[in-house]
């Protein structure tokens, strides 16, 4: 053969190489600044068509209230020290408490972290503007800046806040804490917000969990906020076994937190006990649990019911020992609570058996580019970030999900600004309680049918609480009809949700 | 150009030889941090012989399989073009038993024994550049100094 035509073969078989990787490599780069609301495909779920992109609304108009005096005011102050981040010098920062109905207005004060930061509320249906993610409802607060965050308490439960600026290391490395809401005829809240706080290493379970001056007597409700810092699992930021003191009988309400990014198993010694809600909302008659362990998924809650003396355990050694540390500890039961099936049936406000809109969330993995690396990377609906859906609504919609998880991880699925019904999980439906979440474990394998009420206007991202994962384009939104962002990520915005 | 094609071939064999040292002491490094207390779960990141071997096996091998392959294409090598695609397509395979391996860890068992084969083919094509390196023999005797 001449050589003539053998380079041209050569240069024709080398094009056939590099052109399909260039086209994936190009096609995987990401705009730098992008809008997050006008990225990937609108899915109007077999609804009318709707568009948010060019909308009339702000994100940044859709505020809390704006006037009156917040029965909450609170600063936090985020500061970074070495790899660790406080809030008020403390990680966990300080727990927040409110009363249902009460105006709460946070101050976030950036001390010193250069990549900027943000609160998000999570679990809290706020106002859209008030929900903390940097690009998408704010700027990040630099070095010296403030931002303040208003809105009203609107469900008693258990929740808490953190960054979503850089969140998969900010959160890691301590810039959270909790907040409760109460109802009025609970004891422990009163309105102030709690300074309880204390470095990792330093426990703080003896203290009360009323706010700071409150009685040690009204002790009976406890956060119990799970965090694993440098492969160190804690309660309340301290290691190994912490006890709370409660007298003998006394019945005890533990609010467990997973701050981590992924599902732990929480078990209880020494009496049986009750799941009394999951992600701030009360199961309809939850029934007493013995012999099994709750899974509880990254970022979700769950309220635990229990009498002293008795002994929570959340894994790896770390467990809340109340009233003494006498309680021995049972081993890890091998059932898990199904809340499928736990508890009684009851009214959930809505039919979602016919939905206005439907939507698919099916979450796979390819080896492919993102923003031109090369790696294993997250799909959603076949397809990588940023050509992920929009799922497009109107207030008032009816709207059932369907996310499927077939990636060989599991995946904490949390949607911002609503809480959903679980319907049913590989086509087993719920037959329990109504089972409301903001935070779904969705396992390797499994297929979960979730539905919600469209009823708070904005643009809301909808992710994997693997705060990682979320980074590596495991990221959709939910988006309302004529509803668009000023904020930009990436590039000059400095913004970095995820 | 042959020698590139030759040393590429060798980086990919050598390539395997480092991924498997970086796993056992990725491994290690857990259990040895596990002794000391830590926890090994979905909050811990890749220590760094495990971010050594995702770079190395998601960056690296593949970046020189595919260069070799484009190299076979200019470089008079018997069987050159062949073996440069057999080692792309273990290669291929081999990442699929990865990714495959995270939802199956049995898979885990061929990403193992399929580690051989892209050493091994990526050895046959080291060779085959060798040998086609070494003058033709006999036809012209060097001469005896």
């Amino acid at each position: 053969m001449r050589t003539s035509v053998r380079v041209a073969i050569g240069v024709a078989a080398t094009l056939a190489v590099l052109g399909p990787l260039g086209y994936f490599w190009v096609g995987s780069l990401v705009p730098s600044p992008y809008d997050m609301s006008a990225m990937g495909t609108e899915d109007f779920g077999g609804g009318p068509a709707v568009h948010s992109h060019g909308g009339t609304i702000s994100v940044a108009s859709l505020t809390g209230p704006t006037t009156g005096k917040p029965a909450v005011d609170v600063t936090l102050t985020a500061r970074k020290q070495g790899d660790r981040y406080l809030v008020n010098g403390t990680s966990p920062g300080p727990e927040l408490h409110a009363v249902k109905g009460q105006l709460v207005q946070v101050t976030l004060v950036n001390d010193n972290i250069n990549d900027g930061i943000t609160l998000h509320w999570h679990g809290v249906d706020v106002p859209n503007a008030e929900d903390g993610v940097a690009g998408l409802t704010q700027n990040a607060v630099k070095p010296g800046q403030r931002h303040v965050y208003r809105f009203v308490a609107q469900h008693a439960g258990t929740y808490w806040y953190h960054s979503h600026q850089v969140s998969h290391e900010q959160v890691r490395g301590g810039l959270f804490g909790a907040l409760v809401i109460t109802d009025k005829s609970e004891k422990s809240g009163n309105g102030a917000a709690g300074s309880k706080g204390g470095q990792p290493g330093a426990p703080r379970q003896t203290a009360p969990s009323g706010p700071a001056g409150a009685p040690a007597a009204a002790a009976t409700d406890q956060v119990v906020a799970v965090h694993t810092y440098d492969g160190r699992r804690t309660i309340n930021g301290a290691n190994g076994v912490s006890t709370m003191q409660a007298a003998p009988g006394a019945t005890i309400r533990a609010r467990i937190i997973n701050t981590d990014a992924g599902p732990i198993r929480v078990w209880v010694s020494g009496t049986p006990f009750k799941l009394l809600a999951i992600d701030g909302r009360d199961l309809h008659d939850p029934g007493d649990i013995s012999d099994k362990s709750v899974l509880l998924t990254a970022g979700g809650r769950a309220d635990l019911q229990l009498k002293a003396p008795a002994r929570i355990d959340v894994g790896a050694g770390v467990a809340l020992a109340i009233g003494g540390a006498a309680t021995a500890a049972n081993p890890e039961p091998r059932d898990t609570l199904d809340p499928l099936t736990y508890g009684t049936p009851a009214e959930i406000g809505f039919d979602p058996t016919h939905p206005t809109r439907t939507f698919d969330y099916r979450i796979g993995r390819r080896i492919g580019f993102l923003d031109g690396k090369p790696g294993f990377w997250w799909t959603i609906n076949g397809h990588e970030f940023p050509d992920v859906p929009m799922f497009m609504v109107r207030t008032g919609d009816v709207v059932r999900m369907t996310i499927a998880n077939s990636s060989g991880e599991v995946h904490p699925m949390h949607l911002h600004g609503h809480h959903a019904v679980v319907l049913s999980r590989n086509g087993a439906p719920a037959t329990g309680s109504p089972w409301w979440i903001d935070s779904l474990d969705v396992g390797d394998g499994e297929t979960y049918e979730i539905a919600f009420i469209a009823d708070n206007p904005g643009i809301w991202a909808d992710h994997c609480h693997n705060l990682k994962h979320a980074a590596d384009g495991l990221v959709a939104h939910l988006a309302y009809a004529g509803v668009s962002t000023p904020y930009r990520v990436g590039g000059d915005s400095d913004n970095h949700p995820e | 150009m042959r020698a590139t094609y030759r040393a590429l071939a060798g980086l990919i064999a050598l390539g395997v030889v480092v991924q498997a040292a970086l796993i056992a002491a990725a491994w290690f490094t857990v259990l040895h941090n596990a002794d000391n207390g830590s926890v090994f779960d979905k909050n811990t990141g890749y220590n760094w012989a495990q971010i050594g071997h995702s770079v190395v096996g998601l960056m690296l091998i593949p970046l020189f399989s595919i260069i070799l392959l484009i190299v076979s294409f200019f470089v008079r090598v018997p069987g050159g073009v062949k073996w440069a695609l057999i080692t792309f397509g273990v290669v291929v395979l081999q990442i699929l038993f990865a990714i495959f391996g995270f939802g199956a860890p049995i898979v885990g068992l061929l990403h193992g024994l399929n580690a051989f084969a892209v050493a091994g083919v990526a050895s046959v094509a080291m060779r085959k550049a060798r040998l086609a390196e070494q003058p033709a023999p006999a036809t012209q005797p060097a001469p005896i100094a």
